[in-house]
């Protein structure tokens, strides 16, 4: 009973193709509230797709199986719609949307996530207060998030603004996809300190990454390694380190046979 | 940067004597209609219109294969068959209350017809001049003999022509020297009336040296039972250091179809800023042509273009640089939806005296939909060696990657794309410096943007 609660993201059997060639082959993942998951792999295998299937866009062709989120169907549910269950994705490469600035864009997201919720309107003073509240969870200079959403910005500063808008879209779900790319020490320390902050017992993190160096600082519950779109093994912080000391050539070699 | 070669000429003079028996059969049908002409006022206006008579009968109305009307087929909206008319006053008021606000003088037009008695004119002092251009050129004002036509003369514009040919009234503003007048002033330009009437409204606007004017121009639509066709146009004459900011909302029926011809003479030092946004209307051709004619002055041409439905939103613009040291930027944006069409035509023509010139033209248009449709079509023409002149175009969908980052945060699609479409016109509207008016656009622009 307990676990049946506990449980928050079931992906079975999720097969994924785009222009008729197939990426993801049978892809099975549970996560449940409190957990953080890391999912590593080579390039190309999949891992970015996952991402993005689960936060529903649509250029890809779901072939089978099925994404469950709090025990509802996701793959019924277009892209906001998952957001507003309480989904988020941080993009590899955020996108810049001039004109736009992020606090208009946040305002307007919460508003029609609550709407969704069916939750008053939150108050300006509220608003901002978490504004606040949140820029210094995150490190993010108030400029920033005055300006238009990641118009000019640098590589890090875009990936430190995906996790200000997690922190104020409060989700209870957060795919973390390469957060970690392109991004020096001191700006990874700063990104994996905000999610740190925000982890609680409630909430949950799938944290996609190529390298092992992130999860350093974000210590995850469990490792998975993504493989020919399948996961192919699974384990513990342990497996991170050793694939960080003997590559991936060795997964790719066990598993010679998925690569048809 | 790119240098236009070729040079495009209206074909005048070049017609067979049956294309100009036609012309003349035309004009006189449209002279007949309209009654009263401003060549009843006096001999200057006199001369003026019999002349351009005589040019319209040996240019026509212009065709599909006129380089300047090659996007916009006029012939397919104006037809012979309209009747050329004076403006009306034929209107009950209560349509046009609700389109004045008391931050502004306001003065109504009706059909380009200037009618005082709906005017708001309290505000208004004793130095600024606003009086019927009838009136002004009959009681021998010295301003309005000695400018009207001194710039539209000089273009080639068949439409032009036409438009002083048959020019009934219009409007007639002048603002004196070393008086900049703060409250802007309105015109609640309003197109009513049957099927196939042709209007002809021709208005002069005059800035002394040292004068300041902010002039709004809002055209609507009230009671219009069939399709239209207005042809205005309009002379803007800035002196030395004068400045005027003119803002223009189109917003009328779908039965109306307008063609808008302006004339900017900018002086030494003079400054303007222009900006057109076109929401609705049938057919709607933007012309404006300014001519930089004095050093160290400083033009902006702004304009955006929401196209819908069939309709069809022409901007055929020319800056001409015939000074040096001077500068010009044009930012020109559309949004295309449906079947409609939209045109950017502009260019700019660097006269070889006009060194040290900085001339910068942008267009950049949204299409929505499989079905619309957008023409563009940048010109540069330098003669002098020492300018720094750019231009750049660029159309597309709305952006996929940013409509799905947006929808991953909880917006849904529809919300999404109005957020992307607002950023899109905002840098336009943001260049409307009056703060009443431009809160008015960009209401206006969020609920057609829909």
């Amino acid at each position: 009973m307990n676990n049946e609660v506990d449980e928050m993201l079931e992906i079975k059997d999720l097969k994924v193709s785009v222009e008729g060639k197939q990426i993801l082959k049978g892809l099975n993942l549970t996560v449940n509230k409190g957990e953080v998951h890391a999912i590593m792999g080579p390039n190309g295998s999949g891992k970015s797709t996952l991402a993005s299937v689960i936060a529903g866009k649509e250029d890809y062709t779901v072939d089978g199986g099925s994404i469950t989120f709090n025990g509802k169907d996701m793959l019924e549910l277009s892209a906001d719609e998952r957001a507003k269950e309480g989904m988020f994705l941080a993009f590899q490469y955020p996108v810049e949307i001039p004109g736009v600035s992020t606090i208009n864009f946040l305002k307007t997201a919460i508003a029609e996530i609550r709407q969704y919720r069916g939750l008053p309107p939150m108050e300006a003073k509220d608003f901002l207060k978490m504004l606040k509240e949140k820029q210094k969870v995150v490190e993010i200079e108030a400029n920033l998030t005055g300006r238009s959403v990641n118009e000019g910005f640098s590589g890090g500063e875009k990936k430190r603004n995906e996790i200000f808008q997690m922190a104020m879209l409060e989700p209870s779900l957060a795919i973390l996809d390469e957060t970690d790319s392109g991004l020096d020490i001191d700006a990874l320390r700063i990104v994996a300190t905000g999610v740190n902050k925000l982890r609680t017992k409630e909430n949950a993190f799938v944290v996609i990454t190529h390298y092992q160096r992130l999860l350093e600082y974000i210590v995850p519950d469990f490792v998975h390694v993504l493989y020919q779109g399948r996961i192919v093994k699974s384990g513990t912080r342990e497996l991170a380190l050793e694939l960080e000391g003997k590559g991936y050539d060795w997964i790719k070699k066990e598993f010679a046979e998925l690569a048809v | 940067m790119e240098l236009a070669t070729a040079k495009t000429n209206i074909s005048r003079g070049a017609l067979g004597e049956a294309e100009v028996n036609k012309n003349k059969a035309i004009l006189d049908k449209w002279i007949n209609d309209v009654g009263v002409r401003l060549n009843h006022t006096g001999s200057a206006a006199k001369n003026i219109q019999q002349r351009a008579e005589e040019n319209f009968v040996t240019v026509g109305l212009p065709t599909k294969k006129t380089e300047d009307f090659k996007y916009t087929n006029i012939r397919s909206y104006l037809k012979e068959e309209y009747i050329s008319k004076n403006g009306s006053v034929s209107l009950k008021e209560s349509g046009i209350e609700n389109l004045l606000t008391d931050q502004f003088v306001s003065v109504v037009l009706i059909n380009g017809k200037y009618i005082p008695e709906y005017s708001r004119l309290k505000k208004l002092p004793e130095e600024v001049t606003i009086k019927s251009l009838f009136k002004a050129l009959e009681g021998g004002n010295e301003v309005a003999i000695k400018h009207f036509n001194s710039g539209l003369e000089k273009t080639a514009n068949p439409l032009a022509i036409l438009n002083t040919a048959l020019a009934g009234d219009g409007l007639f503003i002048s603002i004196p020297e070393n008086f900049s007048f703060p409250i802007p002033i309105h015109i609640a330009n309003i197109c009513t009336g049957e099927a196939k009437s042709f209007y002809n409204p021709r208005h002069l606007v005059y800035l002394h040296k040292n004068a300041g004017l902010t002039l709004i121009e809002s055209y609507h639509s009230v009671n219009q039972t069939g399709k239209t066709f207005t042809n205005s146009a309009t002379e803007f004459i800035i002196e030395d250091n004068a400045s005027l900011e003119n803002y223009i909302l189109q917003d009328e029926d779908i039965l109306s179809q307008r063609n808008d011809v302006r004339h900017f003479t900018v002086n030494t030092r003079g400054r303007m800023n222009s900006v057109a946004i076109t929401l609705n209307g049938g057919m709607v051709r933007n012309d404006p042509t300014v001519f930089i004619n004095g050093e160290n002055a400083e033009v902006h041409l702004n304009g955006l273009f929401v196209v819908k439905e069939n309709c069809h939103t022409d901007n055929h613009t020319m800056v001409e640089h015939r000074a040096p040291n001077c500068m010009s930027n044009e930012l020109y944006k559309g949004v295309i939806a449906d079947n409609a069409t939209g045109v950017f035509n502009g260019k700019i023509l660097v006269y070889r005296d006009a060194q040290k010139t900085n001339a910068y033209q942008s267009n950049k248009n949204i299409l929505m939909g499989d079905k619309a449709t957008i023409n563009t079509k940048p010109q540069l023409e330098i003669y002098a060696d020492d300018v720094r002149c750019t231009h750049g175009t660029t159309t597309g969908m709305l952006n996929e990657e940013a409509l799905f980052y947006m929808r991953s945060r909880g917006l849904n699609e529809k919300l999404a794309k109005n957020i992307l479409l607002q950023a899109f016109a905002k840098e336009v509207s943001n260049t409307i410096k009056n703060e009443t008016f431009r809160t008015l656009i960009e209401q206006k622009i969020e609920e057609n943007i829909q």
